[in-house]
């Protein structure tokens, strides 16, 4: 049976190498879908990350009158403990504010240097556990020498169901690129079953099983599905090489966040997807011929 | 080796191609099928190698029904038919070697195995010297002996041409026909389609005679 299987991948390949233009079209399309679905899923991931390192921030932060002395203010924040005896408490004092904004700006945290004075107020972070974070900020905000209450997350809320909606659009692009993708295989291996269509008659005459006659299509349809996958996984590394660090040091507000990372098993999930892809197309356009 | 009964086909509301026909070739028999162009020879040989199917009727060949037969017994049945054409059907882009051990490729057989009997068979057709040839560079005379040596290579027990000599002129047709009863004489049964009837007259064989879809005449 070796020599069958070596005999059909052979005349895949050679079919491949004889039209070379349609099969090229296939492997850029796939390719195609393959990147930007690689793409989307990453940039959903890095999302979430981005989400979750907002989300573990303290859920209320309430910020000080500014012109309180740093005595009264450490008085305020002792009435907003008093405030909130089951949550968590931090006071974060206008220097320490100023070092975590620097710590976060990365190469920029430079830029602060240059400020006359520390515009930051003190701050108390207040995180409730399993208790209501709204009805915590309604509490502290009543307490005498706090100026703001902010409520995070509130707007983690917001990003998280903006994640959602966009979640939901990628997957449908992606299914929408992935029919695409699938479709020009289909098309592409038709093409080459319409001007193969006098050898496949002579092998189905001389005793070629239907199995025997589609195989070299299939293999056509995964070697096209595996040379995208591969096209695709080198476009996503060249852009973790050269994007990524240079976006890395734009988005200084999402420092801590793990950057998106090409892993082996990416790579292995790339080709799957892509052969699948290429099955799956030759096989609509073989059984649709072999029919007929 | 080959029983019709009652065969019928028909395309759409068309007047019949065959029209209940009924006959029987025994095994190791050489038969000419004939009739003027249009009287149903080439669809009762489409038939026979499951190319078609009969609107009504029961066909047997080498003892199968071919109406109970699934789709893919079809290979099964083909792999012991040997089929020749008047076209000759052979692919352009491959040797004369190629096209014969297309035939062997598809039952599974090993390069060696395939390279050999190829080679045997072509020598058989007299193409020894043409096995590394392209059909384009081959005379009609010597790609129709490369169909056949192809519809022998499996050694069938059942031979069907289709006009073999009907682009060939009268010299070449000598050496075809000359290669179709050889095949007949190692045992294989040869079902020939011709219109011309002057090969009936120079070679008495069983001659059925078609006219309008019905046998009508059987001698």
């Amino acid at each position: 049976m070796t020599h069958v299987a070596w005999r059909l991948f052979r005349r895949a390949l050679v079919n491949l190498w004889r039209a070379p233009l349609p099969s090229l079209l296939a492997v850029v399309t796939i390719a195609l879908a393959l990147f930007l679905g690689a793409a989307l899923a990453f940039s959903l991931a890095s999302a979430r990350a981005l989400l979750a390192s907002w989300g573990a921030q303290p859920a209320v932060t309430a910020y000080l009158d500014p012109r309180l002395s740093a005595d009264e203010a450490r008085a305020t924040a002792e009435r907003v403990r008093a405030a909130a005896p089951d949550a968590a408490f931090t006071f974060v004092s206008p220097a320490q504010a100023l070092d975590r904004l620097r710590v976060q700006l990365g190469e920029l945290g430079g830029a602060l240097d240059g400020l006359p004075r520390n515009p930051l107020p003190a701050t108390v972070e207040l995180d409730p556990g399993r208790g209501d974070p709204r009805a915590l900020a309604e509490r502290v905000a009543k307490v005498e020498g706090v100026a703001d209450v902010d409520y995070g997350r509130e707007w983690s809320d917001r990003l998280e169901a903006l994640a959602g909606v966009l979640r939901g659009f990628g997957t449908a692009s992606l299914a929408l690129v992935g029919l695409a993708a699938l479709l020009v295989v289909a098309n592409t291996i038709r093409l080459a079953v319409y001007a193969r269509r006098d050898e496949i008659e002579i092998m189905k005459l001389v005793g070629a099983t239907d199995g025997y006659v589609r195989a070299p299509f299939l293999l056509e349809g995964a070697l096209q599905g595996l040379s995208g996958a591969a096209l695709a996984a080198a476009g996503l590394l060249a852009i973790q090489r050269l994007v990524l660090p240079r976006a890395a040091a734009a988005f200084s507000f999402a420092a801590g966040v793990p950057a998106p990372h090409l892993a082996p098993e990416h790579c292995a999930l790339l080709a799957t997807a892509g052969a699948l892809v290429g099955l799956c197309g030759s096989y609509l356009a073989v059984a649709r011929s072999l029919r007929t | 080796m080959i029983q019709l009964f009652h065969v019928t086909k028909r395309w759409s509301d068309d007047p019949p191609v065959l029209d209940d026909v009924t006959l029987q070739v025994e095994k190791g028999e050489f038969v000419w099928l004939t009739g003027p162009s249009g009287a149903g020879k080439t669809t009762l040989l489409r038939l026979l190698f499951c190319a078609d199917e009969p609107t009504s009727g029961q066909i047997v060949v080498n003892g199968r029904n071919l109406n109970r037969l699934e789709r893919g017994g079809v290979p099964t049945v083909r792999r012991n038919i040997g089929v020749v054409f008047q076209d000759f059907k052979l692919l352009p882009n491959r040797t004369a070697l190629e096209n014969v051990g297309y035939a062997l490729e598809v039952l599974g057989a090993s390069e060696a195995q395939i390279r050999e009997r190829a080679h045997k068979r072509l020598a058989q057709v007299g193409l020894g010297d043409k096995a590394a040839s392209l059909p384009e560079r081959m005379s009609g005379g010597e790609q129709q002996r490369v169909a056949i040596a192809r519809a022998l290579v499996n050694d069938p027990a059942i031979l069907l041409a289709d006009e073999p000599t009907g682009n060939l002129d009268a010299s070449l047709t000598e050496s075809i026909l000359q290669l179709l009863f050889d095949a007949n004489a190692r045992g294989a049964t040869v079902v020939v389609a011709t219109h011309d009837r002057g090969l009936l007259g120079k070679h008495r064989r069983r001659t059925i005679q078609l006219h309008h879809g019905k046998v009508t005449g059987d001698a």
